[in-house]
This record gives C-alpha cells, structure tokens and sequence, in this order.
C-alpha cells in the first residue's frame, strides 16, 4: 500500500523536474504550443493549382451561427465558379468548425494558430489573401 | 365527382383528376419529377408511383392515373419507399454531381429526393454524362450532364410556347434533350423551360453564380412592359433585382412570361440610368438639387400658364396613382392640355368601341379565351406585342382545339398553329377585310341583327364590300373571308382580339368600328363566354384610359400639342416617362415641338434623346422601385410591389407629383398609395368599391369577368386604299422589345441588340440581299439605314422595321401611315 503510494508520488515529483514540465513560459519567444490536431483555430482556404479550392457554394456562410463568412461567387475566364470574394470576421467567429463540417469539396480547414490577438478591429477581417496559406 | 380514399382520408375530387392532383387537394404530398400542373400528364420519371388496391401486383403512376370511384390509394409503403429509392439510384447514375457549382442547388427537385430517401450509396455504377454545355446565347445556359429527362421542356416550348425549340433524340442510355441539329438554343427566350426544369440542366445565364435561392427575397409584383398584365416575382439581393423568380401560384399568366418580362428586368439596375435631376445652363445639362430643380419647374411652369400654356405628355407605365396625381398637378399649372401615348393610337380605339359597344376596354378575361372555340386575332403582330395573351391562345387552339383567323399583312408564328388561318392581306387594309366580313354574314343571311342599331347605314356602306371586291383589292380569296366569318358567327365561344399602340396608330378607330361591327353581327357581343379583347401596347394603358388621362374640355391631344409647340403656340411641355423622340410617328415634328416650346421638363430614368432636349430633366423610379396599381388589358388591378431602392436621388413619379404639387402651391398631400386610389376609386366609376389593400394575388377585375355591350350600334366604316410602290414598309414590335425602355435592358438587347429591317425570302433574292448587309430605306423625303434580317414571314414587296430604337431613327420615315411606300437600296 504504503510501495504504490511512494511510487505515484515519485511519478508525480518526476514531472516537477526540468525536462518534463508541461508549463511553458508563453509568450517567451520560441515557445509555441503544438496544440492537438483536433485543435480549431483560425481557418485556412485550401489551395489548388492556381486557385483556391472554394467554389462559392455558399453552403459555409448559410451553416456559420454566428454570421461571420462572407462569400461573393462570380464566374471566372475559364468559367469556373470562384470566390471574388471570401472574408471572415474573426471578431464575430465563434470557432464552432460548422464551415468545415459543412464545405462539399474540403476547401476550408481549421488550423492550429491560435495566436489572433490583434490592435486594430480591422485586422480581425481575413480575406483571401490571408486565408489562402 | 369521385369519391375515394387515399393513406386513409376520404375525398371527393372531380372526375377528370389525377390521383396526384387529388392527393394534393387532400394536402397529401406525393414527390413528382416529371408532372407540371401546366402540362399534360406524362407519366417519365416514376417517382410518383403509389398502391392502388383494385389495381394490386404493381405500382401505379399516380401523376397519370385518373381517379375512379371506391379507389383506395397508399402514397407510402416499404415498397414504394424501396422503389423510389431505386429511381433516384438510376437517375444519380450518370448524373454529375455538380451541386455545389450548380444554380438548383437549393430548390433542386433531384436534390431534394435524394436527402428525402436519403440515397447516399448507389448500387449501380456507370459513367457520369460528359455532354458539351450549351452557352452559345447570353440568356439560358444548357447543361444536358444535369438533365433527368422529364422532357418538362420539351413539353412547355410544345404545349405552351408554341415554338418547340427541343425534342428528345438518342436512345437508352443515349437518350439526350437536343435542338434543331443539336445547335446552340435560338429562340424567343421566354424561359419558360428554365422554370419548367425540375433541375439545374437548364438555367438563366445572367444569373449564373449570383445568389443561392436562399438568399434572395421575392417580391411580386407586375411587369413593366405589356399590357398583358403578367405577374412578374423579382428575385432581390443587395438591392438589385438579380433574376425573375417562376411564380405560378399568382397572377394571371400561370407563371408564363416572355422574353421582357423573364429577362428584361435589367434596365432598373442599368448604369445608365438618371441619378440627380439635371438643369440645363448653358445650353448644358448639369447636375442640379431637387429643390432647385423642382423650383425651376414650379417657376417655369406658371410662367407658361400664363403666356400660352402647358402642355403634359405622359407614358402608360405610370400606376394608377401615379396618372391621377399627374392629373392633380395638370390641375395645378392650370391646363386641360393633358394626354398620354401620342400618335392618339388608344384614342381612335377607344373612340371606335365607344360608338359602337359603348366601352372602353376588353369585355372579357384570358382565361375565356382558353375555352373559345374560334378566335380572330386582328394583325399578326399580336403575338410580337403579348406573348403571353399569345400563349393562352396557343393552348386555346393546340389543347381546345379552336379555330384561328389571323387577319394580318405578315405571316407570323400564329399562322403555323394548327387550326390556324391567316387572311393574308395587302398592307393598310385590315378594315376592308374586316368589312367583308361583315358583309359575307350579311349576305348569307347569318348576322345577328336584333336589337342592333344602324343597321340600314351599314348595310348601305358595305355594298362596296362584298367578299369578291374585296378579294381583288386585299389578296385575300372570298372563299376565306367568307369561311372565316361563317366560323366566326357559328362559334359558341368566340374572341376577337385587338392590339393597339405607337407603331400602330393608323386607322386606329376604323380598325376598333370594324372589330366591334363584326363583334355584334357574328354574335360575338351577346354570347356568354364571347369576347372582344382590346389590348394595350404598355403595362398601364388600360389604367390611363380608365382614369382618363386625356385632353378635358378644350384641352390638346398629345398630337394638337405637339403642333402647337412646333408652331410657338404652347409655351411648355412636360413629358413624363416616355421618349417621345424616338417612339412617336413623325421624329422631325417631335423635334420641333420640344425646340418650340419655350420650357421642356422631361421625366424619365435614363437621358433619352428626348430628355437631352428638355431645359430640366427629373430622375424618376422604374417599376421595381414602385408601389401601386396596373390595370391590364383584361381590366385587371393588381399591385405592384417594390421591390429595390432608387438609385442616387431618383424618386418615384408618385413622390415627384406630390413634391411638384406642392411647389405649385396645390398642396397635394396623401399619406400613401392606398389614400390615393381611395381618392382615385372615388372619381372613377368603375373603380367604385375596389379597395387598395384588398387587391389580392389575383387582382380585381373591374366591371366582372364580363363587362356587358352598353350599347349595339353598328358603324359604317370606310376601308383603305391600298399603298402603291415596288416596296411597303411596315413598322411594329418586335417580340423581344416593347416600346423602347426594353432598350436599356440586357436581356432583350443581348438577343436584338439593334434596329433591323425585315424583308421576306423572295424578295431577298431578288435583290440580293443577305443578313446583315446595310440597307437604305428612302422614303418622305428622309433616309435611313438600317441592316438586312432574312425571314419567312413576309409577302413579297413588304419590308418591316420595329420602332424600338432611338439610333435608327426609324420615325424619320414613319409619320403614322399604316405602310410607307419605300425605295429601297443597297
Ligand atoms: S463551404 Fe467550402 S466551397 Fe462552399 S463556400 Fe465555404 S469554403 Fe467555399
Ligand atoms: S441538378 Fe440538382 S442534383 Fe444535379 S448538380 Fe444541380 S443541384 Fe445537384
Ligand atoms: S426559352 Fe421559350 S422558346 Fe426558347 S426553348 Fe425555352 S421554352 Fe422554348
Ligand atoms: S432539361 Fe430539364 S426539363 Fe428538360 S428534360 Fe432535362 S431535366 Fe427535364
Ligand atoms: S411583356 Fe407582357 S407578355 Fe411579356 S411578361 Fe411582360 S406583361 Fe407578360
Ligand atoms: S411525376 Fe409521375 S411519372 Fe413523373
């Protein structure tokens, strides 16, 4: 009894020795969280070719509670469906992950950056560029 | 009726329903692809299939199968459920699923199935269709990947428009909806196949990848153009009418519409249209405030009144409230000088139908005409004019079988219905055929002469009309005149429909004289479910007659006013809504009417040519900015809605009168349209008792389904002489225009983008001419030059232009003749 109790404890001390802390000193440079891959933070348009993968289906703006994304769909020179226009309004967004439940074509995921803390309520607008990584 | 029962509930339907119909009636909802409430039972897709237990072993199509008596239907089962399932399975087999790049999605009936019986695997496999897309035109876009072939469009074009643009071609998995030679869709583009498709194979163009259904706000309301009175629902995001959405719940035109009302939605949110009021200072017209503008007006205005007087000229898209209060301010400057549509083309025909029925307007409803059994359609050009009237009597001769006369000068797309004849006559002489008519009935004995004053007169004049006279002067055999007025006076259910407007305006009260004789001898006038349709060029012209928007006691027609201001005798104009310069017969008159008169104030959207010459234009409101009444040529009321905002300072003519008024000192002040029809049903009788917001979705129809013949008094009416020369010009409407707002719109432009003028294959020939050589046209000492178009509609030495255009300058040779002789050269 009085064995396994020592030998929690010792687990317990290990953990209190350097090397094993899981406390980091944030926002001291050089320590980033590598956060679970479930994590959701700020969004990212995915990519394709010379394009993003969005197709302006709308269907993230509709399912978003909280009324953050704006799309505007136009027609490409090739013809193709595209976003003119995609904006998220981090400031309204509740990171629910609804847009990426949502997206038909897997062209919006949630990344691991959580570091969104900003100075000015403009730059909590992230439009294409920004969110095409 | 039948009684039966259906997943447990009894009903009685009438006998000659579906069991679909009946179970919706029931408020039982069975799916349906292919089944249009429009179109005959077809019976393709088989997703309707029920159980009917007199009829077990097998599923019943339930969109085809006519109800009977002690019928027990189940709309829900295992099996059924498994069924359907596995159509949506062979529909999704080669289907594309482009559902988040295709406009259905959203209202997509396929969609919609396949979460309904949640088909999220597929046990059959196949290739997806890999068809080319047709985007050749501007408006419908094709896109045969998504068809599921319930050939709902193949089916509308056929049954209703009349055109057939589409069959069914290849078969089993092969099978495909294909055009002519499978070439790109050249149609009237009414899109009524757009509405029709059940899924995203077949859609608007302009609104391609604009909004999802979802997003968009419909607002109902009337369209601008016709007289026909269709109800249009725009589809609104961020303040702009985005598309025409398919509404065939309301309204009179069961969700039919033509190519203006389907896509030339699009002048209300066109660039070009006027934003501030403009002063002209310098000889320039610059950008002025409303309070300086309307100053300038007030000012104007009474200083006009004061020396030789004011002259109103307005449009017939104006609503009801909007004529009555333009008729208030008329009152405020002090003139009776007041008229709308010039070249007084509603004048002789009301003039005309007063004489002789003692009414002004259609006696009758469309949906009367369905069920006619002959119908007499006075000039081809109806159709050009309203297409959707010209569907109703589509369906009237291809479902109903009626008999159709076309007395006309072309061949037009009436001629090529079954059951259809036309009278084909020589330019100008419409009334002599009329007449001959009237004779033949006399001579054989069939008029209906009872009761009917000014018999001996017309007796006496139509001695010189006899069916072989008449014959050798028109070009149309007696044979025919005489079958078609024995039909005509043997029909148990007649129409004769009358168009009228600008391009129209010769003999416009002789035309309306001859219809309305013929109308009481053939028995037209007295049968029930007979009509006479009398039928405005725009959307309000049965509005402006009704409200009496014309000359009061010694006050000028549109016509006297404008020789009056060329002649400096009238010291002012104001022209509201409408672009006198380009659509009135006689441009070079027009013109010196607005140099003559002293002060001009033009009120319209856009700078027309005939705004660019008013000393102040005013910024007005297109329909969709609007609310109040249109009464169309049925006699209809019905309520336009708004629908988006203005755009910069433009006002509607409602709020311009009022302001105007008001700085006239004539203090006009109503607390909205609903104050104002109050006040309008108050002067006009048969407004009487109709309420403003009790106009519901399918109108009021002032006067009842049918307005009785005050009187019947038969009119001698002297017929024309034909139009020499090698050449005959005619002008008119063209299907995809109406007057010339439809100008500024893209739809209607991107299909006739310009003036044209029309000759007949035969003549073409002869004179070598081919689509889109440069034409010179001489005639009344002017000349124009307008590019060649090649068809089949005309005779041989008639050529045709449409009015629409303002460059063209059409007017320039047409002064109001029924035809012009022309020379014509390359
Ligand atoms: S759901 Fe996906 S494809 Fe649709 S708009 Fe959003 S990101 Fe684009
Ligand atoms: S037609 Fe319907 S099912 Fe087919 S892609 Fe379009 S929305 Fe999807
Ligand atoms: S737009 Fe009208 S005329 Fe053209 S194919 Fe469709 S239904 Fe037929
Ligand atoms: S194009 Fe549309 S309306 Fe025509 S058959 Fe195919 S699915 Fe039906
Ligand atoms: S122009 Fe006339 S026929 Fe065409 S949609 Fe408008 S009201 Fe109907
Ligand atoms: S709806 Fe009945 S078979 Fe298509």
């Amino acid at each position: 009894m009085i064995k396994e109790f020592i030998q929690g404890l010792l687990i317990t001390l290990k953990y209190l020795g350097p090397g094993h802390t899981t406390t980091v000193q944030y926002p001291r440079k050089g320590h980033r969280l590598q956060p679970s891959d479930r994590f959701r933070g700020l969004h990212r348009l995915v990519p394709d070719h010379d394009r993003e993968k969005c197709v302006a289906c709308y269907l993230c703006p509709t399912v978003c509670p909280a009324k953050c994304i704006t799309v505007e769909s136009a027609e490409n020179e090739k013809g193709e469906k595209y976003p003119k226009v995609y904006k998220i309004d981090l400031l309204r967004c509740i990171f629910c992950g609804y847009c990426v439940e949502a997206c038909p074509v897997e062209a919006i995921e949630m990344t691991g950056d959580y570091e969104l803390a900003n100075y000015h309520r403009d730059d909590f607008t992230f439009d294409k560029k920004r969110l095409v990584r | 009726m039948v009684n039966l029962t259906i997943d447990g509930k009894e009903i009685t339907v009438s006998k000659t329903a579906t069991i679909y119909e009946a179970a919706k009636e029931a408020g039982i909802d069975i799916p349906v692809l292919c089944y249009a409430k429009k179109l005959l039972p077809y019976g393709a897709c088989r997703v309707c299939l029920v159980e009917v237990e007199q009829m077990k072993g097998r599923l019943i199509p339930s969109c085809t199968t006519p109800v009977t008596e002690g019928m027990v239907v189940t709309t829900m089962s295992d099996e059924i459920q498994k069924v359907r399932k596995t159509v949506l399975e062979f529909l999704l087999v080669n289907h594309v699923i482009d559902c988040p790049v295709c406009d259905k999605g959203g209202e997509c009936d396929l969609q919609d199935l396949t979460y309904e019986y949640e088909v999220v695997t597929n046990r059959f496999e196949g290739e997806k269709f890999d068809l080319p897309t047709d985007e050749v035109n501007p408006l419908i876009e094709r896109n045969m990947n998504r068809c599921v072939l319930c050939g709902k469009c193949v089916r509308v074009c056929d049954e209703i428009v009349g055109y057939g643009s589409y069959s069914f071609i290849n078969r089993g998995f092969e099978t495909k909806i294909a055009t002519a030679f499978d070439r790109g869709l050249n149609c009237e583009f009414c899109g009524q196949c757009v509405s029709m498709c059940p899924v995203g194979a077949i859609l608007p163009r302009p609104f391609k990848f604009k909004a999802r259904p979802w997003q968009i706000k419909e607002v109902d309301s009337v369209c601008s153009y016709c007289g026909n009175g269709c109800t249009i629902t725009m589809g609104v995001k961020d303040n702009k009418v985005q598309t025409i959405r398919f509404n065939d719940k309301i309204g009179v035109n069961d969700g039919n519409l033509c190519i203006r009302g389907r896509f030339g939605y699009s002048y209300a949110n066109s660039d070009d249209r006027l934003t501030t009021p403009l002063i002209k200072k310098d000889g320039e017209l610059v950008e002025a405030s409303w309070d300086e503008a309307l100053e300038a007006v007030a000012e104007g205005f009474k200083k006009a009144a004061a020396d030789k007087g004011v002259g109103i000229i307005s449009g017939a898209r104006l609503t009801n409230e909007e004529l009555f209060l333009l008729k208030n301010v008329a009152k405020a400057i002090g003139t009776e000088n007041l008229d709308h549509s010039g070249g007084e083309c509603y004048k002789g025909v009301t003039e005309g139908l007063v004489e002789t029925l003692g009414v002004k307007a259609s006696t009758g409803t469309f949906p009367q005409v369905e069920d006619a059994d002959v119908i007499l359609s006075i000039r081809s050009d109806f159709y050009e004019t309203h297409p959707v009237f010209g569907m109703v009597v589509n369906q009237a001769v291809k479902r109903n079988e009626a008999q159709l006369f076309i007395v006309a000068d072309k061949k037009g797309k009436f001629g090529k219905l079954p059951n259809a004849e036309t009278l084909l006559h020589k330019p100008a002489l419409e009334v002599n055929v009329l007449n001959a008519m009237a004779q033949a009935l006399i001579e054989d004995g069939s008029a209906v002469t009872d009761g009917v004053d000014g018999l001996d007169e017309l007796k006496k004049s139509l001695a010189d009309y006899a069916p072989e006279k008449v014959a050798a002067a028109t070009g149309v055999p007696a044979e025919q005149i005489k079958a078609a007025a024995k039909a005509l006076a043997g029909a148990n259910k007649s129409a004769i429909l009358l168009a009228y407007g600008l391009p129209y305006t010769a003999q416009s009260k002789e035309i309306a004289v001859a219809a309305a004789n013929l109308a009481i001898l053939s028995g037209n006038v007295d049968k029930e479910g007979s009509n006479l349709y009398l039928c405005g060029e725009k959307a309000n012209s049965q509005g402006a007659i009704d409200l009496g928007v014309i000359p009061a006691g010694s006050g000028q027609g549109a016509q006297q006013m404008l020789d009056a201001a060329a002649a400096g005798s009238l010291s002012a104009l104001y022209v509201v809504g409408e672009d006198m310069v380009t659509s009135y017969p006689d441009r070079e008159k027009v013109e010196k009417a607005l140099d003559g008169a002293g002060f001009v104030v033009a009120q319209d959207l856009f700078l027309s040519p005939t705004a660019q010459k008013a000393d102040v234009v005013l910024p007005a409101a297109s329909f969709a900015e609007k609310d109040g009444t249109f009464t169309n040529a049925e006699r209809r009321i019905q309520r336009v809605h708004p629908g988006i905002t203005s755009p910069g300072e433009a006002k509607t003519d409602y709020a311009i009168f009022e302001l105007l008024a008001n700085k006239l000192g004539a203090g006009l002040s109503y607390t909205g349209p609903a104050a104002v029809f109050a006040a309008l049903a108050n002067e006009v009788d048969a407004y009487k008792g109709v309420e403003f917001n009790a106009i519901g979705a399918q109108g009021v129809v002032w006067g009842g389904e049918e307005l009785k013949a005050a009187t019947k008094k038969v009119v001698p009416v002297k017929g024309a002489a034909a139009v020499d020369g090698k050449f005959v010009l005619l002008t008119g409407s063209a299907l995809y225009h109406s007057g010339t707002v439809s100008t500024h719109a893209k739809g209607p432009v991107a299909v006739v983008p310009e003036a044209y003028v029309e000759f007949g294959s035969e003549d073409a020939t002869v004179l070598q001419v081919a689509d889109g050589d440069m034409i010179k046209i001489k005639a009344n000492g002017a000349e124009v030059q307008l590019k060649a178009k090649v068809d089949k509609r005309l005779p041989q030495g008639v050529v045709f232009a449409p009015y629409h255009f303002a460059e063209a300058g059409l007017n320039k040779l047409y002064k109001g003749e029924a035809a012009i002789a022309v020379e014509v050269s390359k």
